[in-house]
């Protein structure tokens, strides 16, 4: 089966919360946490896109 | 009674038995039967023959059920099992015996489609169709749903409307099919068979349909169905009738709902949630971030007025000491010098003041002097009536040298 790339909603949404999880450490250095700022808001945008993306297909299957 | 008549000539054993079955074979109504009884002493043999006696309480018949009859039953076969077998009557002319050929069998009433339920559940639990090391993951959130049900039923208008006010970017492929009635279980069976075959954009299936009586449900308690569900490589979301309702299609596949309505919340994301779960999130980041600067922002503070006095008061009390013994050192060690060399030079004067000519003087010597004031070193140093100066250690005696003898002349 062929996943689509719409299905990494749940991939960005992973990476934002990693990059969450990151910023809370408490060893991290300023240049870190800033790049894990950046990459969040970057997943943050990647989901919120996919959540505006309203296009539902509802069809019946005709045999 | 008199002498038997007999009406005809005597014949073969075989010719007998070919004789009856043709009567049996052409009888209309032996030829097309249903029968009513209890199925007792059943054996299923390796080549798929299934073998019974079905019996009432005064009578019994053995029956025949063929692979190819037997391989589309519906119902798993037990020992007590009320049953209802359709089939024709033959005759086995070799054996001399006559059986119930049977076509197809219905079970009806709670307590037979019981037994039929545990069989085969038990049969497929046996299998490791319903182990939890089968169970596939459902998508958090799926492409394209397909909902394999009645397209006229409630359920499916359910599903339709729950996914909507939940979700309104998941697409979604309505699959009608029979969901009660004979052909039902080979419908839902090749409905999720062809949706794995042809469409690889749907990444989830709901099977099910809404509440109904046990023989309605029946079809999710069919093998076929069980199978075609275990082999599905797009997880299966099974949602049959209400929440007391356990067909064996809610054991095989990856998630029970106990509802279509449960289905279709348990199918997609709610968008709402995950809108505000990702703008919490995005919040969460900018509180952290200010939070990391302000931790840095005080350590850097910290370490500007209180580390870096002490850090760098201790570092000059350390070169205060060190300078401190380091001084010490030298002292000492010059003035071991000094004192080593005072001794020396104490030594040395010693030495000299016992070479000093005062010293010889004081012993009774002189020193003579010309009038150059050269001290003598030969006595052809002056001349004859030359002056000449005597020293002694407490005074000059001025002379002059009367005669002069030079050694050996």
């Amino acid at each position: 089966m062929v996943k689509k790339k719409e299905n990494s909603f749940e991939e960005s949404l992973k990476k934002l919360e990693t990059s969450a999880n990151l910023l809370k450490s408490d060893d991290i250095s300023l240049e870190e946490a800033i790049k894990a700022f950046e990459d969040g808001l970057e997943y943050y945008n990647r989901c919120s896109e996919i959540l505006e993306s309203a296009k539902q297909k509802i069809e019946v299957y005709n045999k | 009674m008199g002498e038997r008549r007999i009406g005809m000539k005597p014949i073969k054993v075989s010719q007998l038995n070919g004789y009856i079955k043709r009567i049996l074979q052409t009888d209309p109504l032996l030829g097309n039967l249903s029968v009513i009884g209890e199925v007792s002493n059943l054996k299923f043999h390796g080549t798929g023959h299934v073998y019974f006696t079905l019996k009432d309480e005064n009578s019994k018949i053995n029956c025949f059920m063929p692979y190819e009859n037997a391989k589309g039953l519906r119902f798993e076969l037990a020992d007590g099992m009320e049953i209802q077998a359709e089939g024709y009557v033959s005759v086995y002319d070799r054996g001399g015996y006559y059986s119930f050929n049977i076509r197809d069998i219905s079970v009806s009433g709670l307590g037979n489609l019981s037994i039929a339920y545990e069989k085969l559940k038990e049969k497929l639990r046996i299998e490791g169709l319903f182990d939890e090391k089968n169970k596939k993951e459902l998508p958090f959130f799926p492409q394209k749903i397909a909902v394999v049900t009645s397209e006229t039923g409630a359920a499916v208008q359910d599903i339709i409307k729950i996914i909507e006010s939940r979700n309104n970017i998941v697409d979604i492929l309505i699959y009608p099919v029979l969901v009660q009635g004979n052909n039902a279980a080979q419908d839902i069976a090749k409905a999720i068979d062809h949706i794995n075959e042809h469409f690889s954009d749907i990444d989830l299936m709901i099977v099910g349909r809404g509440g109904g009586s046990l023989e309605e449900l029946w079809a999710f308690n069919e093998e076929i169905v069980a199978r075609s569900i275990f082999a599905s490589k797009i997880p299966v979301i099974s949602a049959v009738g209400h929440e007391t309702d356990f067909t064996i299609a809610d054991f095989v596949a990856d998630r029970r709902a106990e509802t279509p309505t449960a289905a279709a919340q348990m199918a997609v994301p709610n968008v709402r949630e995950l809108r505000a779960y990702i703008e919490h999130k995005k919040y969460l980041n900018i509180q952290a971030l200010n939070n990391v600067v302000y931790i840095k922002e005080l350590k850097l503070k910290s370490f500007d007025l209180e580390n870096m006095y002490s850090f760098f008061g201790r570092k000059v009390d350390n070169l205060k000491n060190k300078a401190e013994f380091e001084k010490n050192k030298m002292i000492n060690e010059i003035s071991a010098i000094i004192r080593r060399n005072e001794l020396k030079l104490d030594g040395l004067k010693k030495e000299l003041e016992a070479l000093s000519p005062m010293d010889i003087l004081k012993r009774g010597y002189g020193a003579i002097l010309n009038d150059q004031n050269h001290y003598l070193r030969s006595a052809g140093d002056t001349e004859e009536k030359g002056r000449i100066k005597i020293v002694l250690h407490d005074g000059v005696i001025h002379a002059v040298a009367e005669k002069i003898y030079m050694k050996g002349k």
